[in-house]
């Protein structure tokens, strides 16, 4: 006897969820609940330690709204994201279309610009505050050498986010770099050499060939370099420790403060909620501009 | 390709080389004491990753020599990473560890939370340790609600290390200290030269081009407080109001900001590390903490101590502290039994771990020690009986000195802000902490 269709049905499908269920029970339980917790926690007055907690509504969002820490770190972070998606996205692509050429030892280069970013954000942050460091870094020596003057990299309001870039800059671009291989990759061949018979130059073949058909692979870059930026913590918390004064104070490094040094998760939750609201507009923002773009026709 | 690529790898690999060495800061340094198979295991967890962490190992290892049946996990973590673990594994109750060190200060912070145990049985009539042989104001210090919280092991602070080469070499007595504010500044502008050998006070002095700083504005939370306790001042009135827009507020911050701008014996603290300055003869004296001694001597630095001088116009102060050793609210059985014989061990062999610079809490073991043996400890533990003062403990300690105040000193310090706008800054950011807390 045949088993009715929805019984079957309900087997089959029960029997996909079964195949995802050790991501959803990750997801649920380190991604999913987090969230709606911190929602949660951010309508409360909400002491780590105590066992007493206010519902205040959103109060938290009103006085973050006045907090002119929170606008600092926001500021420096946007300045960091901006300088390091930028720099990434650009540099990485740099680096995979000298790699994507024919030459020797290609892939040992690629394997040796990849590994930086194997290495912990701890071991990077202190190295990078040696290197930097005014009197004795490594950076200062090199310059010391043509006649350069000491710089107070990580010491001056002005150079202390850009030093912090340039050094995420070295760390993380063997990661879009490989993104970026990929996609050159995938790029037929025959339409370089259709470029070459009509003469065109190296430049030319970039700019009209490569470049639009990496669009995709760029945006993808530029997005997710973006997102994963703005949470910078690591550099400001480990090289810099957020000064001079309050010059690399981060939104997360803020936002780290907040519920680990002075346990109010209720406040510090609030800033993440508004953090990842700001991600989120800003992604849609990308997404916009870019569907505009693709809508030009090529 | 290979140009450009070949430049690249360099700078990479510079960096990558440098990089593989590296132990990762946030985790634990682990040292085991006693053997493996002791019936009674605990966990002590601390902040002391310098060379005091290993002088206080071998205080626990002794401790376990003589304890044949307890062994003791030491896991010493970077300050930051401590709090952080410390304070989970307090909130979740497991995985705490038996015994930690907090500063006197942070007590009504944990203990307003009930995570810390009560310790008044360590103290006569019930316990060995006596109450008497510690100042007055470091026990009043343990009461939170009418309670006592904690053990002392030491009571250290601040004073001023000199480089005695650079002092003889300017022929001038390393062993006299500076009186007074004015003292100070002179002594300082003696010791400062720029590459052509010229003073700060005189014609022509570089000051792009310095190569010996006269002194430092160094840690500016002890050197600030210290600084505006002497001119009679505090960060608040105790009862519940910020009082740091005043005019002793602003006499002792101007005073730090002067000897960089004004007179130009000290290097901006940001990007300036006094340690080494002090160590390779750039720097001939440093207001620092006791904590500097093994760094002395490890890097054989000729070096002389005063005690903190008088640079406020109204009382001797200098800011002290104290490593507290504590105990989680839900110790328990033979472990509780253990970590207390730990403590009290801990408490009574302080001598030894003032060769780490650290003056003992207990002061017939402070009044004991000998110069000539443990010279930081002795100079520092002198001035404390003196001058010491410790901070106002509350709730809110920590966001109070890092968020409230300590980020506007160091935006005065490094010409960020003025200190008039800092101190405004600061003392509008502490009392919003203090209405809320």
């Amino acid at each position: 006897m045949l088993k009715p269709k929805s019984w079957r049905t309900g087997r089959y499908i029960a029997g996909n969820y079964l195949f995802i269920l050790p991501f959803l029970a990750f997801f649920l339980a380190f991604t999913a609940i987090p969230i709606v917790q911190a929602v949660f926690m951010s309508l409360f007055d909400w002491p780590m330690l105590g066992k007493k907690r206010n519902f205040i509504g959103l109060q938290n969002f009103i006085k973050l709204m006045d907090d002119g820490i929170w606008w600092q770190a926001l500021r420096n972070t946007l300045f960091f994201a901006a300088m390091t998606a930028g720099g990434l996205t650009a540099f990485s692509l740099f680096v995979s279309l000298q790699l994507n050429k024919r030459g020797k030892g290609r892939n040992l280069y690629r394997f040796l610009f990849y590994i930086p970013v194997v290495l912990s954000v701890a071991a990077m942050g202190i190295v990078i505050g040696w290197s930097f460091s005014t009197q004795y870094g490594l950076v200062n020596a090199l310059l010391g050498t043509i006649g350069i003057p000491q710089i107070n990299w990580l010491g001056e309001k002005e150079l202390v986010i850009p030093t912090l870039a340039i050094a995420t800059l070295w760390w993380g671009f063997g990661g879009p770099m490989l993104i970026y291989l990929a996609g050159l990759q995938g790029i037929p061949k025959q339409l370089y050499e259709a470029a070459e018979i009509d003469g065109a130059s190296q430049f030319t073949t970039t700019r009209k060939i490569t470049l639009p058909l990496m669009a995709p692979s760029i945006f993808f870059v530029l997005v997710t370099q973006v997102i994963a930026h703005i949470q910078v913590f690591g550099q400001s918390y480990l090289i810099t420790g957020g000064g001079p004064g309050r010059e690399s104070y981060t939104s997360i490094f803020y936002l780290y403060q907040t519920a680990w040094r002075y346990y109010r998760m209720g406040y510090g939750s609030s800033i993440a909620i508004s953090l990842a609201v700001i991600i989120l507009v800003l992604t849609l923002f990308q997404f916009v501009v870019n569907r505009r773009r693709n809508e030009v026709e090529y | 390709m290979n140009k450009v690529l070949a430049v690249l790898l360099a700078c990479l690999i510079g960096g990558t080389v440098g990089l593989s060495g590296q132990a990762d800061a946030s985790k634990p340094i682990v040292t085991e004491a006693g053997s493996a198979t002791a019936k009674t295991k605990l966990v002590f967890w601390n902040g002391l990753t310098g060379s005091d962490g290993v002088t206080l190992d071998g205080i626990v290892k002794k401790f376990t020599a003589a304890n044949p049946d307890v062994s003791v996990r030491v896991e010493k973590m970077v300050w930051g990473t401590y709090f952080d673990k410390l304070l989970t594994s307090l909130v979740s109750g497991s995985g705490a560890p038996d015994l930690f060190l907090l500063h006197e200060f942070e007590i009504p912070q944990f203990a307003s939370q009930g995570v810390l145990y009560e310790t008044s049985e360590f103290f006569k009539p019930k316990g060995e340790l006596d109450k008497a042989d510690y100042e007055p104001e470091y026990v009043k210090a343990l009461l939170y609600n009418g309670k006592t919280y904690g053990v002392p092991l030491d009571r250290h602070g601040w004073g001023v290390i000199v480089n005695k080469d650079l002092f003889k070499k300017a022929g001038i007595d390393p062993a006299k200290a500076p009186k007074n504010q004015k003292e100070f500044i002179d002594l300082a502008i003696k010791l400062t030269l720029d590459k052509n050998g010229k003073h700060p006070n005189e014609a022509g002095f570089d000051d792009k081009n310095v190569a010996q700083w006269g002194t430092f504005t160094s840690w500016s939370k002890p050197n600030f407080l210290s600084t505006l306790w002497q001119y009679g001042g505090n960060w608040t009135d105790g009862k519940g109001k910020a009082t740091l827009d005043t005019p002793e507020a602003h006499k002792a911050l101007q005073f730090w900001v002067d000897l960089i701008y004004k007179y130009k014996v000290s290097a901006k603290p940001a990007g300036f590390d006094g340690w080494q300055n002090l160590a390779n003869q750039k720097l001939a004296f440093i207001p620092e903490g006791c904590w500097i001694y093994n760094f002395l001597t490890d890097n054989k630095v000729n070096y002389g101590v005063w005690e903190y001088p008088q640079l406020g116009d109204k009382k001797p102060a200098v800011w002290t502290s104290g490593h507290v050793m504590y105990m989680p609210a839900t110790a328990s059985g033979a472990n509780l039994a253990a970590t207390k014989k730990l403590i009290s061990y801990l408490a009574q062999n302080t001598a030894t771990w003032a060769t780490a610079g650290m003056p003992a809490a207990n002061l017939k073991v402070r009044n004991a020690l000998k110069a000539s043996e443990v010279p930081v400890a002795v100079a520092y533990g002198t001035s404390f009986k003196r001058q010491g003062q410790f901070d106002i403990a509350h709730v809110s300690i920590s966001e109070i000195i890092d968020k409230g105040y300590a980020p506007e000193l160091d935006n005065a310090l490094n010409g960020l802000k003025t200190v008039d706008q800092a101190l405004k800054d600061a003392n509008k950011a502490v009392q919003e902490i203090l209405d809320r807390s």
